[in-house]
């Protein structure tokens, strides 16, 4: 049953994975070229000057890319769902509703997690090239709350999008976009080491927000 | 589930109103009192403050004692910070207090010094470039590599290759070692910028917080071990290399005392501000030939001390609170520090 459901969700989003894996890796090749563009003209110690004496980082290109990314994973993958009302199906199969849901999601959260994985590894084969470990993981660590809001996007747009009724789905809305502005408080380096075990713990968590919406759903509830 | 769901939504919710609505309040009705600039004046023996009027127009200039003094008296009363305007008019005096001046030695003797707990409390990359001291040259030059203390030693890496200089990292770790550097480094104190006069490379506190002064003179070591006061333990370092060269660091102690570290001499002195603690306060010194005007703010106090430039003793003090009204509720920053974790004040 969960080989059937994830060949489901699989044939929904396949051709929007591979745009945005294609998409996010181009932006981040894009990144790593201005990288060794400036390495190329004014050297590799121009990188390093320019970091430790004004907390540069040169990937600022991305701080969006992930929360567009896992925004938009989720409106493929749940909006026709809604629309043309297989959740209802989805949760008429044979086992427990919580576990389709679920299910349907996780797929979703795998595809993002291999998505930022692989852009994580290939700028950290880059960088490493190029920049002490201290100065790699000044910039990784940087980015990493950006990649965690992509997960949190998500998350909260597959809450609002299982949400029948649309003033329910204005208000999840407002809330959800509070939720992701704490990601971007600070464009400070690693200003949310700190935080980052708690936010990472969180993102993982909102993942049940969406029952919910299904709960409500369920009973009944709709404009 | 469907429980832990409702719960977990409601304390989201709770949370940011507890974040949200005071921030509204605070971005449309907070206000706070204008600081006045306020600087110790040698010539009146006082601390003088520009104020912007009451009405908005112009700017009010005055003593503590109510003197109010118009913008070339002003000027006239601090000749050491209006230096260039006083040159322009051509009243520049030739003595003050008795010491004949000039504007040559007025410049080398100003210096302006700060220090805000965001910095200090911020992350550090833990990378640092050891410039050469006596290149012989005019303009400092970017060294090509860095280093990083370990608990084995110092490691120099070479930005070319991004390998470790293993020679050069033996060179200075034997140096140290043999000084009695124990490592780690608790505390590294420089100020790795070529914009400034001359480099004196790094001050550091070893793991048994002894004080030791490292630099690179003709690609070698110097490293020289600093006796401190008995009961004297380190907590925070600033080196200072301003243009009269007297001062090598500014340091605090875990007693939150500041002292002055000098050139050449390398002695330890006190000084008369009774407490600064660099991990929460913001400090402003303004040096010049007679007296330092430091300003610490901490919280809604501003203190003002005028110390003597010669033996930094304490000439006068002035306490200044400020006014502020802030809704409390959960922020995620804070003026203290550069990281964004959510906290109540």
């Amino acid at each position: 049953m969960n080989t059937a459901l994830f060949y489901k969700e699989w044939i929904k989003v396949r051709w929007y994975f591979l745009l945005s894996v294609i998409a996010t890796l181009g932006l981040s090749g894009y990144t790593m070229l201005r990288i060794n563009r400036v390495v190329n003209h004014k050297g590799v110690e121009h990188v390093w000057e320019v970091m430790l004496q004004r907390d540069a980082i040169f990937i600022d290109l991305l701080q969006y890319m992930p929360l567009i990314v896992g925004l938009l994973m989720a409106i493929v993958q749940f909006v026709p769902e809604v629309q043309r009302k297989c959740l209802k199906l989805t949760l008429h199969l044979p086992q427990k509703e919580i576990r389709s849901v679920i299910m349907m999601m996780l797929v979703g959260l795998l595809l993002l997690l291999i998505e930022f994985a692989s852009t994580f590894i290939f700028m950290d084969i880059y960088l490493d090239s190029i920049l002490a470990s201290e100065l790699k993981w000044h910039i990784l660590l940087t980015a990493l709350p950006w990649y965690l809001a992509g997960i949190a996007a998500y998350f909260l747009i597959a809450w609002i999008c299982f949400e029948p009724v649309w003033k329910m789905r204005v208000f999840n809305l407002v809330i959800a976009l509070l939720i992701l502005r704490v990601f971007f408080l600070s464009d400070a380096p690693e200003a949310y080491n700190k935080f980052l075990p708690y936010m990472g713990l969180y993102t993982l968590v909102i993942i049940c927000f969406s029952w919910l919406s299904v709960l409500r759903f369920k009973s009944g509830k709709q404009d | 589930m469907k429980r832990f769901s409702q719960l977990l939504l409601s304390v989201t919710i709770l949370f940011l109103l507890l974040w949200q609505l005071p921030w509204c309040y605070n971005f449309f009705a907070s206000s706070s009192d204008r600081t006045p600039f306020t600087i110790y004046s040698t010539l009146v023996g006082d601390f003088v403050q520009t104020l912007p009027n009451q009405n908005g127009k112009g700017v009010v200039r005055h003593d503590l004692s109510g003197k109010v003094y118009t913008e070339s008296e002003f000027d006239s009363i601090l000749p050491m910070f209006y230096v260039r305007q006083l040159v322009v008019d051509e009243r520049f005096p030739d003595t003050i207090c008795g010491v004949s001046v000039n504007p040559r030695l007025a410049q080398m003797e100003n210096f302006t010094f700060r220090s805000t707990p965001s910095e200090i409390n911020s992350v550090k990359i833990g990378l640092y470039p050891l410039m050469e001291s006596l290149s012989g040259r005019v303009d400092l030059k970017m060294p090509n590599d860095v280093f990083r203390i370990t608990s084995e030693g110092l490691e120099f890496i070479d930005i070319q290759s991004n390998l470790i200089n293993q020679s050069k990292s033996i060179l200075f770790t034997e140096a140290l070692k043999r000084k009695g550097f124990l490592f780690p480094a608790i505390e590294i104190a420089g100020n790795p910028t070529v914009r400034k006069d001359y480099d004196e490379g790094y001050l550091l506190l070893d793991s048994k917080k002894q004080l030791f002064h490292l630099k690179r003179m003709r690609g070698r070591p110097f490293v020289r071990q600093i006796e401190l006061p008995q009961d004297l333990v380190l907590k925070h370092l600033f080196i200072t290399e301003f243009k009269n060269r007297r001062t090598l660091a500014f340091m605090t102690d875990v007693k939150n005392q500041f002292y002055v570290l000098k050139a050449k001499s390398y002695e330890v002195e006190p000084t008369g501000i009774s407490s600064f603690n660099p991990e929460t306060d913001d400090l402003m010194i303004f040096g010049d030939l007679f007296n330092w005007t430091v300003k610490i703010a901490h919280l809604n106090m501003e203190t003002f001390y005028a110390l003597k430039a010669s033996d930094y003793s304490l000439v006068k003090c002035y306490k200044r609170e400020v006014y502020s009204h802030y809704m409390p509720g959960i922020h995620f920053s804070s003026f203290l520090d550069n990281d964004i974790f959510p906290r109540i004040n």
